[in-house]
């Protein structure tokens, strides 16, 4: 077939699966936030709530897209696609099974960190041009924030990156097969644990995600760089939020989780077929644990939020990689033995 | 160690996601009031269905948003007869005064919270309409309770409710108990102690 | 400095924290003198002066600026509508980055004048009135009045409708710090602690409807005693709280105090000095939590306070965690306090015969009560006739909400809004 109109293709489909993740993902966090607060979530609309968030994309869709005079038209309307493209293209980077995947880029774990990094300026853009001081204010934290905690999250997945040999994403899962002393599986999560941690606070951070919702936090300034925004716009960057999770939560199962592998079942061939489901059900109950953590935690404070990205994480990320790869290089040291 | 008190707050979270909603399915379940609630004023009557006012005006003195109002004229035995007693349910703060100053008991406060309507002429309620007034007679003190009533306001139909709200008959919604919030205790063994018994015939001040 | 606005630096008030003298009050409400006062830790400072002390070791002040770069002030409009100031609270901050360089308190959104509408209302019905003042507590601010009226026309209040005060007056008391916690939580960011406050609250508003027939504005307490005598129905109600509740309030205190974000968020900021305090007339659980144990149910007991056991928890860091722990503790010694209430419960009269129309001598009368804010003083001057001729709340929140402009400069935003709710303000109270 076409090369092209494989590749137009594939970007349909992850844009597809970034839709319809979005609406799934809204759907569960105002179930899942319902009941942690001892209430039920929808339940009106549709069986169990199931229709609410496709009303609530009806009703962005007809909403009066309000634009202020005093906003600077073009970078307004910029703001929203520049948070939303860079999630989208990091759809492209994933691989939720062998031959269920958007791409095979042999750089695909620096691609789509690069690609991450493309969202900060789309937060900073539409605090901008919203021509509002508290806009300002959170799209000035949003720049603080993420653009800080990038190090950190680059830096506690290079010991993976070590140990696996490969920026590759299926072959970083490919490395995960088998199981130590048969039963234990050779997730990543167990020799580098550490780094999980920093992983997920650096997610959680990059996610602007409660604790560290400094940029948007509700309780201060109402909703931060997007206060301007309604309609689709504020559509897009809602949407994109919500895939961004979806994004750390992959990236946390294809590094630390295995990915698609059930352990002992790696050759299995319907275990492969079965691949794709296993992936989403990792995911979401990654996704599951980053909703709990917002439903419980306070707000780290932004002082506090950049003295931990700059004066804690990064160090520990660096100490950790420089162990790793000393603990890595130790038996060719020894001659190959030990 | 660092961030115990983090885990500990998760693990609080989740103990409670587990344990049901608080919360009822209102319209189709509508929890108990308490006996003594205090909502909508509405007139009491005795068994033959008069109505107890003697158009006395105390409640009307009473009310500190004059919100009552009573017009009567004298009929031919040169007793009251109350044309009309309006209510402006719409200004009222259900705060029983009212009731509190009525001397017949003819007046008290009903349990129905269930007031919005979508225009403004049914924020003015009619109580009583082109009633004669009895013999006035203090009610005995034994006979005055703080219950409140089922409402029974004149010309319900007509005035408050407008065509288009639907009729929800009380008696369609099963009434619950609120979901428990503390765990079920046992009720004290009875008569062990009653210090607060309600003593009937207190009359307020 | 650019932008500043002339506003008149407030004169801190030496003499009007003290409360207005009445003259022919009956109780003596002077102070006593400093040396036989033993919660007097340290003189009162001279009137027109007042210092602020030098910080305790580990607390700063963000620096300002960097090689003082020239850098331009914001102002910035916190309200009056907005997620987290409680209420119609207009603050105008000037910041500069991130730090407050100065912060203005501007009020009046819910004025609805209630002290001029009391004016108009006889003395039964001034109770609707009060109970919109301070919202979250309508009791208490209906005791304070009822018991200037009793002051003023000497009216005796039997045992137990004190007592039965008591007991209402500490469920409320309940209720009002439960919002405050999940609002203070909720201000940090942590939205299942309001959530839950809110739970527990319902058990008690439920109790209280039980009692009095309304969940909020409840119009109960009166001159002379209460409006009706507890219903049998009530006892198990309470009961099963007192059984559950305990447990419940450990749990949010894990969810929200020892959460070392929220520590990390609340320790340290937001500090008031006990002269600063003192000075501006704070009272309450700002006050306690400074270190200085003022406490109206012991300084000036009413009700049934003089017969009933509890300590005041009294705080030592004067931040917003000094204020969050003496609150959270103050939650404990209230449901202590409904359980001894429960159990001593005496027979009799709910209420003093009082005339219904009621018309006390022409005087004037200062009651106060330990409302969950401090404490809240209804000042009522009488002319003999059925209206008061003039009443004049004092607002414990008003006076918490002036010392806003002396300790917001040098924190962060964040930081201003953690101490503004930590300080309890009730909109309703402080405009009135």
């Amino acid at each position: 077939m076409n090369p092209v109109l494989v590749a137009v293709l594939r970007a349909l489909a992850a844009l597809g699966l970034m839709l319809a993740n979005g609406v799934v993902l809204i759907y569960m966090l105002r179930k899942v936030l319902g009941h942690m607060h001892v209430r039920l979530g929808p339940n009106r609309v549709g069986p169990f709530g199931l229709l609410q968030t496709t009303m609530d994309v009806i009703k962005l869709l007809t909403k009066e897209d309000v634009m202020a005079s005093s906003v600077d038209k073009w970078l307004f309307r910029l703001a929203p696609l520049m948070v939303f493209v860079p999630a989208f293209m990091a759809y492209l980077a994933l691989a939720l099974s062998p031959t269920w995947r958007f791409s095979n880029l042999d750089g695909g774990l620096l691609y789509l960190f690069a690609v991450l990094s493309l969202v900060p300026i789309g937060i900073v853009i539409a605090g901008w041009a919203s021509n509002s001081k508290w806009s300002l204010i959170g799209g000035m934290r949003a720049a603080g924030q993420q653009i800080a905690y990038e190090v950190p999250l680059l830096l506690s997945v290079l010991g993976i990156v070590l140990m696996s040999g490969t920026l590759n994403m299926t072959d970083i899962v490919r490395s995960q097969q088998g199981l130590w002393l048969g039963f234990l599986p050779r997730w990543y999560i167990f020799p580098q644990f550490p780094a999980f941690l920093l992983f997920m606070v650096a997610g959680l951070a990059e996610l602007n995600q409660t604790p560290f919702d400094m940029s948007e936090a509700e309780s201060e300034l109402i909703s931060g760089f997007a206060n301007e925004y309604s309609g689709m716009k504020f559509g897009f960057m809602f949407l994109a939020e919500f895939s961004n999770s979806f994004i750390i939560a992959a990236l946390a199962t294809t590094l630390f989780f295995g990915g698609w592998l059930i352990p002992g079942l790696e050759r299995n061939a319907l275990a492969l077929q079965l691949g794709p489901i296993v992936f989403m059900i990792k995911t979401y109950i990654g996704i599951f644990v980053l909703m709990w953590i917002r439903g419980t935690l306070p707000r780290v404070r932004v002082d506090q939020l950049l003295a931990l990205g700059w004066k804690r994480l990064i160090p520990m990320s660096l100490a950790w990689v420089m162990l790793t790869g000393v603990i890595i290089k130790l038996p060719s040291l020894f001659g190959g033995v030990g | 160690m660092w961030g115990t008190g983090i885990l500990k707050g998760m693990w609080v979270t989740i103990k409670n996601m587990m344990r049901g909603p608080i919360t009822v399915q209102y319209p189709e379940q509508k929890l108990v009031l308490p006996e003594r609630s205090r909502w909508a004023v509405a007139p009491k009557f005795d068994e033959e269905g008069n109505s107890k006012c003697t158009a006395c005006l105390n409640c009307v003195r009473a009310c500190p948003d004059h919100i009552l109002e009573m017009r009567t004229h004298a009929d031919e035995n040169k007793r009251k007869h109350i044309d009309e007693f309006t209510y402006e349910i719409g200004a009222c703060m259900f705060c029983g005064l009212c009731v509190e100053a009525c001397p017949f008991d003819a007046l008290c406060m009903s349990k129905d919270y269930e007031l919005a309507t979508d225009s403004t002429d049914c924020l003015t309620v009619t109580l009583l309409k082109d009633r004669p007034t009895p013999e006035p007679r203090r009610a005995k003190a034994a006979e005055v309770d703080h219950k409140s009533h089922e409402p029974q306001r004149e010309g319900a139909e007509e005035s408050t409710k407008s065509a288009a709200k639907p009729e929800q008959p009380a008696s369609a919604a099963p009434v619950v108990e609120p979901p428990s919030i503390a765990p079920e205790t046992e009720a004290p063994a009875a008569n062990e102690n009653e210090p607060m018994v309600a003593k009937e015939g207190d009359d307020v001040a | 400095m650019a932008n500043r606005r002339p506003a008149a630096k407030k004169q801190p008030a030496g003499k009007s924290a003290q409360p207005k003298q009445a003259a022919q009050s009956k109780q003596s409400m002077q102070p006593k003198p400093a040396a036989a006062n033993p919660h007097l830790l340290g003189e009162i400072l001279p009137e027109g002066a007042y210092e602020v002390e030098v910080l305790p070791k580990g607390l700063h002040r963000v620096p300002r600026g960097v090689d003082e770069l020239a850098t331009e002030h914001l102002i910035m409009n916190m309200g009056p509508q907005h997620p987290s100031t409680h209420g119609v609270l207009h603050l105008l901050l000037e910041i500069d980055g991130e730090e407050v360089i100065t912060g203005e308190a501007n009020i009046g959104y819910l004025h609805r004048g209630i002290e001029k509408l009391a004016e108009h209302r006889r003395y039964n019905q001034v109770g609707t009135l009060l109970d919109r003042s301070d919202y979250l507590s309508g009791l208490h601010s209906e005791l304070a009045f009822s018991m200037a009226v009793e002051q003023l026309a000497e009216i005796e209040v039997p045992r137990k409708a004190n007592w039965i005060r008591s007991l209402v007056s500490e469920l409320n008391r309940i209720a009002s710090h439960l919002v405050w916690m999940g609002t203070f939580g909720m201000d940090a960011g942590s939205m299942p602690g309001f959530l839950y406050a809110l739970r527990e609250r319902e058990a008690l508003l439920d109790i209280l409807e039980t009692i009095t027939g309304a969940r909020m504005m409840f119009n109960y307490v009166r001159p002379g005693g209460v409006l009706m005598d507890l219903p049998p129905e009530v006892e198990p109600m309470i009961r099963a709280f007192l059984a559950d509740f305990p447990t419940k309030l450990e749990e949010y205190d894990t969810l929200i105090g020892k959460n070392e974000i929220m520590q990390a968020r609340i320790k340290g900021v937001g500090v008031i000095h006990r002269s600063t305090a003192l000075a501006f007339g704070l009272t309450g659980a700002n006050l306690r939590a400074t270190g200085f144990g003022w406490d109206v149910r012991k300084e000036r007991p009413y009700a049934a306070y003089p017969e009933l056991d509890f300590d005041i928890p009294v705080g030592e860091t004067a931040d917003c965690w000094a204020r969050y722990l003496v609150r959270m503790e103050e939650m404990r010694v209230s449901t202590k306090l409904v359980g001894q209430l429960l159990d001593g419960m005496p027979e009799g009269d709910h209420s003093a015969k009082v005339a219904k129309v009621l018309r006390p001598p022409a005087g004037e009368a200062y009651a106060a009560v330990e409302s969950p804010r401090g404490e809240m003083g209804i000042h009522l001057a009488s002319d003999g006739s059925d209206k008061p001729y003039r009443m004049r709340v004092r607002g414990p929140a008003y006076y918490a909400l002036s010392i806003i402009d002396e300790i917001l400069p040098g924190n962060l935003i964040a930081d201003a809004v953690m101490t503004a709710g930590s300080l309890d303000l009730v909109l309703g109270e402080i405009d009135r």
